[in-house]
């Protein structure tokens, strides 16, 4: 798996990047071969394993030395149950050693496999990173990409000789693609040291998670955040970000938006927090945004970080493309990724929760261990006005004031639903909560359940 | 670099509520479209004037489709 690409621009030394991604008084460098370097060192006090290839020798190409020392690395990180971060510029796996180097890339994802799900795995892609350095990368919990970062699996050239297509390096496989078509990068940095930064940051979550308490977690207010009229939409971020200790680290954020995945703190435990965000696509569930978020759910669950869950949402987007691109499969992936789950996982359910994507955003019965709703939540098959038009469809069309009738249904039905209270005696609500006490009411759920984690891996879903 | 605001989902015009020309914040609402039984604010994702207004209240549009351009 090769690939032709530009030789690199960023000239910093391998040891220069290892020393600007931990902190530098704790390195120590374990092997070197052919310039490509692995170390262990903390990474904002983490005890954590790095290594990078060296991009200034035959643009970092992988063959035998430097993937057996990338291995190297893997197997002491799997030892000492250690955070892995790998710093790639490669063109691939190099060439001129023919199947040596193919087979050499092939033992690293195999040792990736093996880790996943085991220790955190984080990539930084600092440059052109092509073919076997394309999944090496892929495989990881999340992918950072510098600036200077383009990756694919063929380049410009070979696509241009084969279909005919025109296309830079930048725009096939750059940040911005990977951010907002693709969702191959969780994040896209704004420069060098901020990829390094995320990295740093994610690896403290993650290898630090530590755990929530509520004492900590005091209540803030959320009125005002949600808009008056409840058919009108909003950003679900604000939402998230008083839920948190500090604003949460947002993963895929231009991707799948109508769900928004994150990593942050509550009461000073690590959570993952997936939440309908009601500004994109009204807060439907797809096909995408339900593969983003069991991916999430999945990784999060292999490294015991709690799950936060905040619903509000109307449905699944309806659509020919959708039936098409799978919402059936990939949908599915979703429910499989809760239900699979053994974290401590509660959810929020803000103002609605219809249909199948309320049993899809961690509901009571896919093991959600503790479910809040706010007082005018509503859980129901469907909204009222749809349910009255569909159950009373006939009587409807036969009635010459048909907007009066309707109202009155609408009024009857949502009385004898019974509101989020209805929900609460059946047993899918644990507990009705004012907004103003969310905050705390998540973090004492939180800290009253086990820690807990999967036994699986993190499959690239 | 101008950004096109395009519809996410299908849906109608609710609400138009600003004018070419107009000086925007980032995340203003530019307009609102109606889909899924719900009112969905249509933001800039950058600060800027709004150059051009593709749909007028009561259009119909379709995921995609162009509704704005903001410089």
């Amino acid at each position: 798996m090769t690939a032709i690409v530009e030789s690199n621009q960023t000239k910093s030394a391998p040891a220069d990047r290892i020393r600007a991604m931990a902190d530098p008084s704790t390195i120590v460098e374990q092997q070197h071969r052919d310039g490509a370097v692995w170390a262990t060192a903390t990474i904002q006090g983490v005890p954590s394993v790095l290594f990078t290839l060296d991009h200034r020798t035959r643009g970092g190409a992988m063959h035998e030395g430097n993937c057996a020392l990338i291995v190297a690395a893997y197997q002491h990180a799997l030892a000492h149950r250690l955070p892995i971060v790998g710093l790639w510029q490669s063109s691939g796996a190099r060439m001129q050693d023919g199947v040596h180097s193919l087979h050499a890339v092939a033992k690293v994802f195999q040792v990736m496999i093996l880790a996943s799900g085991r220790v955190p795995q984080i990539s930084v892609v600092l440059g052109p990173a092509a073919g076997g350095a394309a999944y090496g990368p892929a495989l990881t919990d999340i992918v950072i990409m510098a600036p200077a970062a383009r990756v694919f699996i063929t380049g410009p050239t070979i696509i241009r000789d084969v279909t005919g297509e025109q296309i830079d390096d930048e725009r096939l496989g750059g940040p911005g693609p990977h951010s907002n078509a693709s969702g191959v990068t969780h994040l896209a940095a704004d420069s060098q040291d901020h990829a390094f930064e995320q990295a740093a940051a994610l690896v403290e979550l993650l290898g630090a998670p530590g755990r929530c308490d509520a004492e900590l977690a005091v209540d803030r207010p959320f009125s005002g955040l949600l808009p008056e009229r409840s058919q009108r939409a909003y950003d679900i971020h604000p939402v998230i970000d008083r839920i948190l200790d500090a604003p949460l680290i947002e993963l895929q954020p231009g991707w799948a938006r109508n769900v928004v995945t994150g990593i942050g703190r509550l009461g000073g435990g690590t959570v993952g927090v997936v939440a309908n965000n009601p500004l994109r696509k009204g807060g439907c569930l797809d096909a995408r945004s339900a593969e983003k978020s069991a991916r999430f759910v999945r990784m999060c669950d292999s490294f015991g970080i709690p799950l936060v869950v905040l619903v509000d949402v109307p449905g699944y987007l309806p659509g020919v493309a959708e039936e098409w691109g799978g919402v059936v499969r990939r949908g599915a992936k979703l429910l499989h990724a809760f239900g699979e789950a053994t974290v401590p996982r509660v959810t929020l359910i803000l103002r609605k929760a219809y249909g199948g994507a309320y049993i899809a955003m961690n509901c009571r019965g896919l093991g959600a261990d503790h479910v809040i709703a706010w007082p005018q939540a509503e859980v129901a098959v469907m909204g009222a006005t749809a349910a009255v038009r569909l159950l009373h469809r006939r009587e409807l069309a036969a009635e010459p004031d048909r907007a009066t009738l309707e109202a009155r249904l609408v009024e009857q039905h949502v009385r004898s639903a019974g509101g989020i209270a209805a929900a609460a005696e059946l047993g899918v609500v644990d507990e009705i909560v004012h907004p103003d006490r969310t905050r705390h009411a998540l973090a004492l759920a939180l800290a009253a359940l086990p820690a807990a984690r999967g036994s699986h891996g993190n499959i690239p879903l | 670099m101008a950004e096109e605001i395009r519809a996410e989902i299908v849906g109608s015009i609710l609400e138009v509520n600003t004018r070419e020309g107009q000086d925007l914040h980032q995340r203003q609402t530019v307009m609102v479209l109606e889909s899924m039984k719900m009112e969905i604010p249509v933001t800039t994702e950058y600060a800027g004037r709004l150059r051009r207004l593709a749909v007028q209240e009561g259009d119909t549009v379709i995921e995609g489709d162009l509704l704005a351009i903001v410089d």
